[in-house]
């Protein structure tokens, strides 16, 4: 837990509501969530180190305060199979975004492809922490098939959850693709809840979008935490 | 713990402060309540003095010698805060304040209801309201509803406790359950405006713990202590059903903010799922609400999702079962049994499976074939009985009187439609007479069936026997 409050306290010192999403997955990795293997790089040949490690593919994202939308940004380049397109990458990334505040990039060994899932938490007004899970990805906020649960939830509440999406066969096995482990995820939705109800005094929102489901388990690829 | 308001109900003596001698002014009305109806000793306050149905007029609480254990009062809004000092003087802790024109009234009206709250603290006094019709029970003969019975009529002793954020709301309720059946609905009614003291948390624990609220009823547009609302409706729903309406349900509070979450996060998208994890059933109409009171007050819990329909009507039939699968229940597969002896006494031109469709050739001995074999078929859960007494061959009065003997059995859910003008109205009539449910619709009568039945099935999940959970006799 001292982890989480030394994060907290770092971006809060540097004036920021908004956690990195390797700050914000070391927040994660903290509570005991796994996460997939991944590094800060600060030059080249140490993003090439990370991926040789790793194995390929590997994901690249620019970590920086000011490009927060890095989809929109493209400052998330997935499924680079040699060293060659990794330092091509790195490169890109410093070319376009320079005179903007670079933190590193982060290499992360790639997630196969699985069902994206959302776990995501909000301060209501009326409730106080609440937490939502449901179908994850970029189409979250045009599908809607989400769940809210108050923080902190019991295990039951979010096996109950789970099986509340309108998209729930999509979870069972649906035309070939893995079935995903309930229990596992129920467990995920949990910790989450913890983390948001102990930290209420400090977190705003969280996002954990996507969650890759896929045979080898549950894969949180993205993560956002909003500080109050 | 003591519910706050388990304090109003109990009260052995009550002072009605603003008792009004004009006929059917608020302070008439409630004076007249409490002297003709309430047990316990009754004070009237009108600082004119003088007297009022053989009463006298106290000018002010401080004149009255007694303790006073809760007190109404009814005075315009600006001479509120000194009769609630005087209150404070006086020791009494528990008070309705039922005038309008505090913080829903501008920043005028804001002001007072500052200048209440820190009298409230000063005396630690209790306050429902203010904006309010405050509390009925008829069984206790405690009836602060200050508009006359000639117009607003009283439903009698029965299950249910509502609470209601709008008086207007209660008010419409109140009268509308005083027609509904034999009208013996009603056990507390909380009718508590502003809330700004007692709110609808409050009112949940109250009625949660009181042994003679069997159903909880509620009619609610926002939340001043949501958090705890819902952890006690989770616990409370585990013993007795909470349905009712969270009004406002348009798309607020979302807002395109930094994360999903945030943009997702409505205030109905998040309210809607906490109620339902909560046990509570929504309900969006008003129909609905009297549907609740309907089945919820006089059935038994199904024990299972499983639905037989018995109809004369092929087009209702099937609207019927649309509406099963709309709600999320089943229709049943009849025991070999039962389906042997239905496709023995009924003619081939009958459709014997699910709905059984006695079709226009149906005499009242043919309904009371059918619905009894459905009701005993243990393949069954609930029964919907669907008549268009247009046909020939019907006895109307005897079809009533097989229904109500069907019905008085109660040993699973009982839901009846009749469709159709004169006849049809007649019927409905006399069954609801003796609080047998009958809808307007058969979607109607299936929805009501599935609102009971999501009750068992969220009891099931928290592992709490439906059987628990008995109908009122």
């Amino acid at each position: 837990m001292s982890d989480i409050n030394h994060i907290i306290q770092k971006v809060k010192i540097e004036n920021r509501d908004a956690l990195l999403e390797h700050e914000a997955k070391e927040v994660l990795k903290a509570i005991g969530i796994h996460i997939p293997p991944s590094i800060l790089a600060n030059n080249e040949q140490e993003a090439v180190d990370a991926a040789d490690s790793f194995g390929y593919p590997v994901v690249m994202k620019l970590m920086s305060p000011d490009v927060l939308h890095k989809t929109d940004a493209k400052a998330v380049i997935i499924d680079l199979n040699s060293s060659e397109a990794v330092r091509h990458t790195f490169q890109d990334f410093m070319n376009r975004f320079q005179g903007v505040n670079v933190a590193g990039v982060l290499v992360e060994k790639m997630v196969e492809k699985g069902i994206e899932l959302i776990i995501g938490t909000n301060t209501d007004d009326d409730f106080g922490p609440v937490i939502l899970f449901g179908v994850g990805g970029v189409l979250v906020e045009a599908i809607k098939d989400v769940v809210f649960m108050m923080c902190p939830t019991t295990k039951e509440q979010a096996t109950d959850a789970i099986n509340e999406i309108k998209a729930k066969v999509i979870l069972e096995g649906f035309r070939g693709l893995p079935a995903v482990n309930k229990d596992e995820l129920a467990d995920l939705i949990v910790k989450i809840s913890s983390l948001a109800w102990e930290y209420r005094e400090d977190i705003l929102e969280m996002d954990i979008n996507p969650i890759i489901a896929n045979s080898s388990g549950l894969h949180p690829v993205d993560a956002r935490i909003i500080l109050k | 713990m003591t519910a706050r308001l388990e304090k109003y109900f109990n009260a052995k003596s009550f002072c009605v402060v603003g008792a009004s001698t004009t006929p059917n002014k608020p302070g008439n009305v409630v004076a007249y309540n409490f002297v003709n109806y309430f047990p316990g000793k009754t004070y009237l306050v009108n600082p004119r003095g003088g007297e009022l149905f053989d009463k006298k007029l106290y000018k002010s609480v401080l004149e009255i010698d007694d303790q006073i254990d809760a007190a109404c009062i009814i005075v315009p809004a600006k001479y509120a805060p000194l009769t609630l000092e005087q209150c404070g003087q006086k020791g009494i802790k528990n008070v309705i304040i039922t005038t309008g024109g505090f913080s829903e009234a501008g920043e005028e009206g804001l002001a007072l209801q500052k200048q209440m709250l820190d009298i409230m603290d000063k005396y630690q006094i209790n306050v429902i309201g203010p904006n309010c019709l405050g509390l009925y029970s008829p069984a206790l003969g405690y009836d602060t509803m200050f508009l006359p019975a000639s117009k607003l009529k009283r439903p009698k002793n029965g299950p249910v406790s509502i609470f209601t954020q709008s008086g207007a709301f209660g008010a419409a309720f109140i009268d509308q359950l005083s027609r509904l059946g034999s009208g013996k609905w009603v056990s507390k009614f909380v009718s508590y405006g502003n809330a700004s003291d007692i709110n609808e948390t409050d009112a949940l624990e109250y009625v949660g713990g009181d042994p003679d609220t069997k159903m909880v009823l509620i009619y609610l547009e926002d939340f001043k202590d949501g958090r705890r609302f819902m952890e006690k409706a989770r616990e409370i729903s585990l013993t007795k059903p909470i349905m009712g309406i969270k009004a406002n349900r348009t798309e607020t509070g979302a807002k395109a903010g930094a994360s999903h979450t945030a943009a997702l996060s409505s205030d109905d998208a998040i309210v809607d799922d906490l109620l339902s994890d909560a046990g509570v059933i929504r309900v969006i109409t008003w129909d609905q609400l009297e549907d609740c009171v309907l089945v919820f007050g006089t059935q038994p819990l199904p024990l299972g999702d499983r639905v037989a329909i018995v109809t004369d009507g092929g087009g209702a039939g099937v609207m019927a079962s649309d509406m099963v699968s709309d709600c999320n229940l089943k229709l049943a597969e009849f025991s070999v049994d039962v389906q042997t002896k239905l496709d023995e006494i009924f003619p081939s031109f009958y459709s014997t499976g699910n709905p059984i469709d006695i079709t226009g050739s149906a005499t009242a001995e043919d309904y009371r074939i059918a619905l009894e074999a459905a009701y005993n078929d243990p393949n069954v859960d609930s029964v919907v009985n669907i008549c268009v007494p247009v046909i020939p061959d019907l006895d109307i009065n005897e079809y009533i009187a097989i229904t109500k003997e069907i019905a008085k059995r109660k040993e699973k859910p009982f839901v009846t439609s009749l469709v159709g003008g004169e006849e049809a109205d007649f019927a409905t009539a006399e069954l609801l007479k003796e609080d047998i449910p009958v809808f307007t619709s058969p979607g109607r009568a299936v929805k009501a069936l599935g609102m009971l039945t999501d009750y068992t099935k969220y009891l099931k999940k928290r592992g709490v026997d439906p059987r628990s959970i008995l109908a009122e006799e």
